[in-house]
């Protein structure tokens, strides 16, 4: 490159807008980061939250591999011995990823790597993964059909909803662990459910495919009651549907969104740095805003309305349940099998 | 002359065969949570397959459909064919691009079609409620897959019989009928048994396509009604166990394999005999 005055002033300004980033290895790096996320809201406001300012900050093109999770845990279970991973971000729920980090397959996390990790609610830390976002299972009812409104998991078997309890067949997990606290179980004790199941079919509970078809059924109030995030009843609720939410009196299990890297992630630097974008106090306020899920920063603010509306109370904050992941997992398949031969079979 | 085969050959080897061994080699391994799969040579998959009542019930409902889905497709296209081989107008290549029209659409778009039809607020039950009709449920039933296959099967059906039909010469119709016979009857004596073959690679064609259904039946069907193709995926994808995934896989080819051949030996052998 020919040297000129007015190269040496660009060189110069770079260099002065690259200190405001500090020592961070991705800081200007340039190349690209291949995110694997949810579509939707979900994707769109890591687009607008996250990607633009993070490729802006960093010259690194941030590009979203748009899927359901289930295929983004089998795509890095099939690159496990390659070389190059085709995602260099993945997004899971706290099980999945426990089950990946379970063998080994991704990059260790910490504040070293990531510096927002600092700011991250302790008990949601992990050392393979980022927490971005969280909420619990709560109870979510119609208040015009189920009165009195609920109070516990147990209320599920009441005859009296005969047919009108749905579920999404992806909480498969989330149910399983419903019906063993209604049957005297606990996060680490699943057997009481099968009995439970068992009853609640008999009792014609039904599965839908998806979130947005159990939507439909409670719109259409075929549906009554059902058990789902406190944050997904918080967007239904924005979106017109006639639904109430309780913490049941087991208490209510709590889900964390987390994003790892896989450790044949091709650009491990940029991908670091996508995670702290990720943590971001900002970013975090904004998936609040929207999709009702707490942020996982300690210095993310709130309005007070929607915390109220997204939060427990001190109360039900006693009532929270941290899954226990390593039985979560071993029992994974027994769940998975019983809910797919008995219960929906 | 032997080694014009040898690129398409290789290609077929690297993309089918390799893959399809190395998948067998996994169905041979044990799955573990902690270690997702575990090296082994043990044919417990399989039998697990094999003694388990629900994948039994599976493969009989996969098996079932198939069945029925190949039969009423083959009665669906055999009067459309028929009208497409023996019409000498002008906008007979229109009517075969209508006929393709359909497969230049992925399945799962024609599927999000047809639910956008049977659903609860689709097409017909909206029609119904405007009729002051009792609403239907179609969503998520038996009927609902099989109306899904039927759809995306018929085109391969329908060019496979009109091809054959445009073999047979049409003086061999008129002979018949110059001779007494009744449409029927022309259809039952001569037609039928000179268009068997074609009948036959038709129906293994579709049968073939109906046996590894997977997105009109994850979608028509729901959570609750399960195919071969969509079990092997919830191994794959869903319970992350590979071995089985692939176990299952296997048994699946091997039954499609096996009603294919036992089909089209005793369609050629009647066919043969007369």
């Amino acid at each position: 490159m020919k040297i000129t005055r007015r190269n040496v002033l660009l060189a110069g300004a770079a260099g002065a807008a690259c200190a405001g980033m500090g020592r961070l290895a991705w800081a200007q790096q340039g190349g690209r980061v291949v995110v694997g996320t949810w579509g939707g809201d979900y994707g769109s406001l890591l687009r607008e939250n996250v990607d633009t300012a993070f490729s802006q900050a960093s010259g690194i093109d941030v590009v979203q591999d748009i899927g359901t999770p289930d295929p983004r845990k089998t795509k890095i279970l099939a690159e496990r011995q390659g070389r190059r991973a085709s995602m260099d971000v993945a997004f899971f729920n706290d099980t999945d990823a426990f089950l990946l980090g379970q063998q080994d397959l991704l990059t260790p996390i910490d504040a070293n790597n990531v510096p927002r990790m600092a700011e991250v609610v302790p008990q949601l830390r992990k050392a393979y993964s980022i927490p971005h976002i969280y909420s619990f299972q709560v109870i979510l009812y119609n208040p015009a059909k189920i009165d009195p409104a609920p109070t516990s998991f147990a209320d599920f078997w009441n005859p009296k909803w005969r047919g009108h309890i749905g579920f999404v067949d992806d909480m498969y997990r989330q149910v399983t662990i419903a019906a063993a606290l209604a049957g005297g179980g606990s996060i680490t004790r699943f057997d009481p459910a099968w009995d439970k199941l068992l009853e609640l079919r008999e009792l014609g509970a039904k599965v839908y495919s998806s979130n947005e078809a159990l939507a439909s059924a409670i719109k259409s109030e075929e549906i009554w009651m059902t058990t789902l995030y406190l944050s997904r009843g918080y967007m239904w609720k924005q979106g017109g549907l006639p639904l109430e939410h309780v913490v049941a009196s087991e208490g209510a299990p709590i889900v964390a969104f987390e994003a790892v890297v896989p450790k044949n992630s091709r650009n491990q630097e940029g991908a670091l740095g996508y995670l702290n974008a990720v943590l971001g106090a900002q970013a975090q306020a904004a998936f609040a805003k929207k999709m009702g899920y707490l942020p996982t920063v300690q210095d993310a603010v709130l309005p007070p309305e929607i915390a109220k509306s997204i939060s427990l109370s001190a109360e039900q904050q006693q009532r929270l349940l941290v899954p226990d992941y390593d039985y979560s997992a071993r029992m994974n398949p027994q769940v998975l099998d019983f809910w797919t031969k008995q219960f929906k079979g | 002359m032997a080694l014009l085969i040898v690129p398409a050959g290789l290609l077929t080897f690297m993309l089918l065969v390799g893959p399809m061994l190395w998948m067998g080699r996994i169905s041979l391994n044990e799955y573990s949570v902690e270690q997702f799969m575990i090296e082994a040579l043990t044919l417990q998959n399989y039998v697990k397959a094999i003694v388990d009542p629900y994948y039994l019930n599976v493969l009989a409902v996969t098996f079932g459909v198939a069945l029925l889905c190949t039969a009423l497709t083959l009665l669906l296209a055999l009067p459309v064919a028929y009208a497409l081989a023996r019409t000498e107008r002008s906008w007979k290549s229109l009517m075969v691009i209508v006929t393709l029209f359909p497969l230049l659409v992925g399945n799962v778009v024609r599927s999000a079609g047809w639910m956008a039809i049977l659903g609860k607020g689709g097409l017909i039950n909206y029609t119904l409620r405007l009729l002051d009709l009792p609403e239907v449920k179609m969503m998520y039933t038996t009927s609902a897959v099989v109306i899904g296959i039927v759809a995306v099967v018929l085109p391969y059906m329908i060019l496979t019989l009109c091809s054959v039909i445009e073999s047979v010469p049409r003086n061999l119709e008129e002979a018949a009928e110059n001779l007494g016979a009744r449409r029927l009857r022309t259809f039952v004596s001569v037609l039928w048994p000179l268009m068997r073959p074609g009948v036959a690679a038709g129906s293994v064609l579709v049968f073939v396509l109906c046996m590894n259904t997977y997105a009109t039946a994850v979608l028509l069907g729901g959570p609750q009604f399960k195919m071969m193709a969509p079990a092997v995926y919830d191994q794959f994808v869903i319970a992350n166990n590979w071995p089985f995934g692939a176990a299952l896989a296997f048994i699946l080819l091997a039954m499609t394999l096996l009603f294919t051949v036992a089909g089209s030996m005793l369609l050629a052998r009647r066919y043969h005999r007369k």
